[in-house]
């Protein structure tokens, strides 16, 4: 069941149902693309498997909207995205990975056994977010979920290769962050000089791959 | 400052003429009194020189700034040329009255928050001469 | 031309936003008080959303290197122009030299935490990615990407002596536009997507008991103390997209309010989102303060915001009058 929640008054959440995978978030897309062209919407965000709508100017009818936007799900075909691979050499463990420990002891797995599942997939882009250049990426293996700290931690730097629940992501530069650190890299993800400024974009793959591990 | 001596001497000799009992003229800079008794008139000695300052246009008159506890210009402080001693409210915005010179506070005439036009008397200042 | 004197300051350019940058990741950063910002560059001529500077930490020093008008709203700082005391809320004009110090913001009838100073013309600083606004995460925009430090020379778009007329106020909005609950700053909420996840009673003490602004908050959340906020059951969220105001609740129970510098997505569980009208209230409530959460609907919430509208174009016509007059 999809739900449409409210953001205050600045942004509405549609959420779609079910496991979160490509197929899914591909059809988040093409919603994305259409709805950006409403007058409505400022701005249209996917986040994974689900889609904020940020408003030019919040509609006094919201139910009208919301109908429509649900039309707009049903209608919404696959949009496959040509893409790059990106590959990312990655130190797991000591400095660059403080909580990899955090990691094993919630999965009862070894060091190796979590860095071998982090570095086999193809990690889908799935969308940007969280801060400049960041990329939510689809694929990880459900046998590393970890969850988000208790407590968030107020600076991790920027290169950090964390997990957050079922997620993997990468940080573009220094911020604090509820995710568990396991590992590092180097990589320019965002120049607001370019055009566009972010070096991945939607539809893009990622992989890692393990230079180093410290036990 | 007062009128020319000539022209207290004519007003003079009119009010003697009359049933009335004293005289009051004021305005920019004047302030003449003449007091008429049995067809004796004698000039009042002027008191202290008063400025009164009055409304630039309408709107609501503010002793204080809103986010201050305190008054502007309380009476018997010294305030300085261009020193904002009152506020006109005009829907939200804020119009400073100031000080014309250096003077001392005398009077808040108006009331705080009321209703006033161009024109209206807000504060008295004796102005300081040195 | 200004030169920043002091040498600690959390002071940052900002206008009213960076939109349309989500999609990089870009959150929207601006000021914290969008209210006072626009009202200062009201008062000086100035399009709404010219970029001024925030600041936080008092107090504050700038020298002005060449005759410049300027205006400053916000907090009430017991301003001064080479010591000469200043009104709050007004536009002045200052003469090369003078020193404008702006002190611990006075809390006598309104208490506030961050002031603007806004310069003629705006501040001029490049935009990028359509905002003059400071990113600080991507070290981008603004001055430098960077909090202000001593010694950094900023320039107004438009300085110049005589150029447009001062001596304009403004009553702040906090008394055009008062909201209190039980003699506390109120702020309206809309509950949001997790809001029905959280017990009866948390739900009710979210509304009925005082929030205290705890000294880990800042421009990227405001981290709130009082009743433990408790889920019926573990939620565990994907990312999603997020916009200042939503009110986070993390594994502890206390409610993290995402403010202007927070991420653009997250995935902590959302109880309500402050409406867009009232971001201003929470962008001034001091470290330390109380305040209360207040619910409210949809028409309430698009009626504030028309409120906050209508008193900035009041404030507009009026201020343009009175230029034309004088």
């Amino acid at each position: 069941m999809t739900s449409i929640t409210l953001l205050g008054t600045t942004a509405l959440l549609f959420d779609a149902p079910g496991e979160t995978d490509l197929p899914t978030q591909q059809r988040i897309w093409a919603l994305a693309r259409e709805v950006e062209t409403w007058p409505e919407v400022r701005e249209a965000v996917p986040g994974m498997n689900n889609l904020m709508l940020v408003f030019a100017r919040a509609p006094r009818h919201l139910a009208a909207l919301e109908a429509r936007l649900r039309d707009a799900w049903d209608a919404a075909v696959p949009l496959p995205r040509e893409g790059r691979l990106v590959e990312l050499p990655v130190t797991y463990g000591g400095d660059a990975g403080p909580h990899l420990a955090d990691v094993v002891a919630h999965t009862g797995l070894t060091v190796d056994a979590i860095v071998a599942l982090h570095t086999a997939p193809d990690y889908p882009v799935f969308a940007l977010g969280s801060h400049p250049g960041y990329c939510y990426l689809g694929g990880m293996d459900p046998r590393i979920t970890t969850p988000r700290r208790k407590v968030p931690v107020l600076s991790i730097p920027g290169g950090a290769v964390s997990i957050g629940g079922s997620q993997t992501g990468v940080s573009a530069s220094t911020g604090p962050s509820g995710w568990n650190t396991i590992g590092s890299t180097t990589m320019c993800f965002f120049d607001p000089t370019r055009d566009p400024p972010a070096l991945l974009r939607p539809g893009d793959t990622i992989r890692f791959r393990a230079e180093r591990v410290i036990r | 400052m007062s009128l020319p001596a000539a022209d207290i001497a004519r007003l003079a000799a009119w009010l003697a003429q009359t049933d009335l009992a004293a005289l009051d003229l004021r305005g920019p800079g004047v302030h003449l009194r003449l007091h008429h008794v049995a067809g004796t008139v004698t000039e009042v000695e002027e008191p202290p020189p008063v400025t009164v300052i009055t409304a630039p246009s309408v709107g609501h008159f503010l002793a204080a700034h809103p986010l201050h506890d305190h008054p502007l210009a309380p009476i018997g402080t010294r305030v300085a040329a261009g020193q904002a001693i009152a506020l006109l409210r005009v829907g939200p915005l804020l119009l400073p009255v100031t000080a014309p010179c250096p003077a001392i506070v005398v009077d808040v005439i108006a009331a705080p928050g009321a209703a006033v036009g161009y024109g209206t008397p807000l504060i008295a200042l004796h102005p300081l001469t040195d | 031309m200004i030169e920043i004197l002091s040498d600690t300051a959390l002071a940052t350019v900002q206008d009213l936003g960076r939109t349309g940058a989500l999609n990089w990741g870009v959150g929207t950063s601006g000021a914290m008080d969008p209210l006072a910002l626009a009202a200062g560059n009201i008062l000086l001529g100035n399009g709404a959303g010219a970029a001024a500077i925030e600041v936080q930490v008092f107090p504050f020093l700038v020298r002005f290197a060449e005759p410049c008008a300027f205006a400053l709203t916000g907090a009430d700082c017991a301003a001064s122009l080479d010591g000469r005391p200043l009104l709050p809320w007004c536009s002045a004009e200052a003469a090369a030299g003078q020193i404008l110090r702006l002190g611990l913001p006075a809390a006598a009838t309104w208490r506030a935490s961050r002031a603007y100073l806004c310069l003629a013309g705006g501040i001029d600083v490049p935009a990028v990615l359509g905002s003059r606004s400071t990113q600080l995460r991507g070290a981008f925009g603004g001055h430098d990407g960077r909090a202000l430090r001593q010694g950094d020379r900023l320039a107004a778009v438009a300085p110049g002596a005589g150029q447009r007329p001062t001596g304009l106020g403004a009553v702040p909005p906090a008394f055009c536009l008062p909201l209190s609950q039980d003699g506390l700053p109120a702020i309206r909420v809309l509950p949001a997507a997790e809001y029905d996840r959280y017990t009866a009673a948390s739900r009710a003490a979210f509304w009925g008991e005082p929030w205290r602004i705890t000294p880990q908050s800042d421009r990227y959340g405001y981290r709130l103390a009082g009743p433990t906020l408790t889920p019926s059951a573990p939620i565990e969220l994907r990312s999603h997209g997020i916009v200042p105001g939503v009110i986070q609740v993390p594994h502890g129970g206390q409610p993290i309010v995402q403010m202007r510098d927070a991420q653009p997505s997250g995935g902590y569980p959302k109880i309500g989102t402050i409406i867009e009208a009232d971001l201003w209230r929470l962008g001034q409530a001091p470290i330390g303060s109380r305040l209360r959460f207040v619910e409210t609907d949809w028409e309430t919430a698009l009626a504030a915001r028309d409120a906050n509208e209508a008193w900035l174009a009041n404030l507009a016509r009026l201020a343009d009058l009175r230029r034309i007059a004088t």
